[in-house]
């Protein structure tokens, strides 16, 4: 065992050794999902930050930027404080950046005080990280945000009663809380709210209830992935398309690397969300490029990535304003304020929550040119808080 | 016929005296290799009180495997349970880290009467079916119970009160290690007499044979109802100094892949060993750590292939592997499978 230490140690001081030679390097750290289930939004990260540098270049005032990445595959805030503790001890990063898990972001926020690191929040939606520590800075999106604008669009459609069916865990409950506050404040009702727990497999009953409801509509919210692809399936075969009754959900569920999957029976599914992969603009056309050569296909590009690019602009600016000194307030107060044109829109931070403000489309999933599936923007809600925080 | 006499006692004297030797080495070089771990890894401290968090898991799982016979597939119901009172204590005011570690050794020992009343009821694959199905209605209720655990989200916004009133749970986390080594520690010692114990004895006998040893005329559901109990505080323990060193207490303390991780350290280490249990998750978790560092996206496979190959070239696991190398200081007990 000590064998093995020594070793480390050795291999240790070596990998310490090549670093210090170059002398002025900024490091960033990033956390995230780089392997099992999750991978393909860790590596969503990845392309997002390397979309950022190759375009940006890799240096900011002459500093160098290096990315030091951390594996944290599932939801675990031990390790997630490991790793963070580690980045900062050891690496010595002047950042961190990353996250998708709230579990994860909430176990690393009492350290950022004392490790004088600002961290920003490439993904992890829930509202209430933000108050954890005036350090935290989001790129990304809360679940309030990108859902409650669905409600009034639901009764501009003429839709006034609802069956709401999420998955049984924070974000879907989140989601179900969202939508029926600004449903009911635009005049609709929640007629039921089910449920589902998170392994359900066989969606056919829920069906049935949402039937038996005699609702004009249902709003869903599943994590992506699998089960969201199940449930679609079993909304189109049990034929509640065919009668007439809509599919309204946030983006999370039509996310684009789950397009292909889904299929035709996608088709005519409307979400709201701050961003999709065909959103048409020039800076999201140099983005798409960058990014998806970086992901490695553009099939594989979803929404983490531009919280990434969005994050790494974030990081940038801070340590242009910093000059390279590590000063965390500073850093963060640099960018209260900030505003800037984004691959999604144009979108600030909050100078109060220091979470991203940013336009909110209204999506339906519609039939390429080329025969794919894709989020086809129709309408625009522009310049959305997060409505899941405490208005000061 | 007097000289047989006297040759067996002096075999069962030197017998002893290797045990304490064997022991007080062991002791030694757990806390040698504690200490090396300070002063060797000072940025790395947060890891290796996870390491520890986790060792106390594991030996707890080799008391009821190992020791018992009993498989098990759902511990971390157990280290769940000592995480969750423990944070809970925390947010409503019980701050003091050694309290909370009392805390979390009752709630777990209280969760490990309830999981093995129902599991001793069934043997064999039943049982270990048994405790998958506990482990994951414990995550389904601290799910559910979004308002007492903070569900997906996370139990977050405690933190305890410094270590004799001077000591912080800090960024470098060195309190935390320190805490938790002298609590693995003490942990240990107790379990080594608690498995030398004719107690001990007794579980071991119920493992190798239960119907000669109810047939001797011992109740055998009592004896190990209550190993499951000094389990569960053990576990319990060990979430516990999870809660307290992260200040975080999530799902996945509660997961059925937390047990499963954790019964293949034990495997990897050796059942049926405090040693193997120790021994297999500093290897497991510090491997992990090294290779999911050095290439982030592919590091699973580099896991798999030392799985492999320790199953291959040490059967017994890597403290069987030991005992080979090093016959003289093997154990008498003769517990090993």
């Amino acid at each position: 065992m000590s064998g093995r230490k020594l070793l480390c140690a050795a291999i240790g001081a070596l990998l310490a050794g090549s670093v210090a030679a170059s002398a002025d390097t900024i490091k960033v750290g990033i956390i995230g999902p780089f392997s099992g289930p999750f991978a393909l939004q860790g590596k969503n990260f990845q392309a997002g930050v390397e979309a950022y540098m190759a375009l940006n270049g890799k240096s900011v005032k002459g500093h160098d930027i290096e990315v030091i990445y951390r594996d944290l595959p599932a939801a675990n805030p031990q390790q997630s404080r490991a790793l963070a503790q580690e980045l900062v001890v050891k690496d010595k990063v002047q950042y961190l950046g990353g996250v998708y898990f709230t579990p994860d972001a909430m176990a690393i926020t009492p350290l950022l005080t004392q490790a004088n690191t600002p961290l920003v929040i490439f993904n992890a939606a829930t509202s209430a990280i933000m108050t954890q520590s005036p350090l935290v800075v989001r790129t990304s999106f809360t679940t309030a945000q990108t859902t409650t604008p669905l409600g009034k669009i639901a009764v501009e459609r003429g839709i006034k009663k609802v069956i709401t069916a999420v998955s049984d865990y924070g974000p879907g409950i989140d989601a179900e809380v969202a939508f029926k506050k600004a449903f009911e404040a635009a005049g609709g009702q929640v007629v039921e709210s089910v449920r589902m727990p998170l392994n359900t497999n066989d969606f056919s009953p829920i069906m049935q209830r949402v039937r038996d409801s005699k609702a004009d509509a249902v709003f869903a919210f599943l994590p992506s992935g699998p089960t969201t692809l199940g449930f679609v399936k079993a909304y189109n075969e049990t034929g509640l398309k065919q009668a007439g009754i809509k599919f309204l959900a946030p983006g999370d569920l039509t996310q684009e690397s789950d397009l292909p999957a889904l299929g035709d029976g996608a088709l005519g599914l409307l979400t709201t969300f701050h961003y999709a992969v065909s959103h048409d603009s020039p800076e999201n056309k140099k983005f798409v490029e960058a990014a998806a050569k970086a992901v490695g296909g553009i099939d594989q590009l979803s929404f983490p990535a531009v919280g990434a690019f969005d994050g790494m602009h974030v990081i940038y600016k801070m340590i242009e304003a910093t000059d390279g000194k590590q000063d965390a307030q500073k850093a963060v107060n640099a960018v209260k304020g900030l505003a800037w044109t984004s691959p999604r829109g144009p979108v600030s931070i909050d100078s109060e929550t220091r979470h991203i403000t940013e336009n909110i489309y209204l999506r339906e999933v519609a039939k390429g040119a080329d025969g794919k599936t894709y989020n086809k923007e129709i309408q625009t809600f522009p310049n959305q808080k997060d409505p899941g925080l405490p208005t000061p | 016929m007097q000289a047989i006499a006297k040759s067996r006692q002096a075999a069962t004297v030197s017998g002893g005296n290797t045990h304490l030797l064997r022991d007080g080495l062991g002791l030694l070089l757990i806390i040698a290799a504690g200490a090396a771990g300070y002063w060797l890894f000072p940025d790395n401290l947060a890891l290796l009180t996870r390491v520890i968090a986790v060792a106390l898991l594991v030996l707890s799982i080799d008391l009821i495997v190992g020791y018992c016979g009993v498989a098990t597939l759902g511990q971390a119901t157990l280290y769940g349970a000592g995480a969750y009172a423990a944070g809970m204590a925390c947010l409503r005011g019980v701050t003091e880290p050694m309290t909370l570690i009392v805390i979390g050794a009752a709630a777990g020992a209280m969760a490990g009467l309830v999981m093995g009343t129902i599991m001793l009821r069934a043997h064999g694959l039943a049982q270990l079916v048994l405790s998958i199905a506990i482990v994951q209605l414990a995550h389904e209720a601290a799910n559910k119970a979004s308002a007492y655990t903070g569900g997906s989200d996370g139990l977050a916004g405690f933190s305890p009160s410094p270590l004799f009133g001077t000591f912080e749970f800090d960024l470098w986390g060195r309190t935390a290690y320190l805490f938790g080594l002298a609590l693995l520690v003490l942990v240990f010692i107790l379990l080594k007499f608690v498995v030398a114990s004719p107690f001990g004895m007794l579980c071991r006998g119920i493992k190798e044979d239960p119907v000669r040893i109810r047939s001797m005329g011992a109740f055998v559901f009592p004896v190990l109802l209550k190993m499951f109990i000094i389990s569960g505080a053990v576990a319990g323990m060990g979430g516990a100094l999870a809660a307290i060193s992260t200040q975080v207490v999530g799902l996945d303390s509660v997961s059925f892949e937390l047990s499963a991780n954790s019964l293949v350290m034990l495997v990897l280490g050796g059942l049926g060993s405090l040693y193997g249990a120790l021994i297999g998750t500093v290897i497991f978790m510090g491997f992990e750590h090294f290779v999911s560092a050095i290439n982030p996206f592919h590091w699973m496979t580099m896991v798999g292939a030392l799985l492999i190959a320790v199953v291959l070239v040490a059967p017994g696991g890597l403290s069987g592997l030991i005992d080979r190398a090093l016959p003289g200081m093997r154990d008498k007990g003769g517990q090993r499978p």
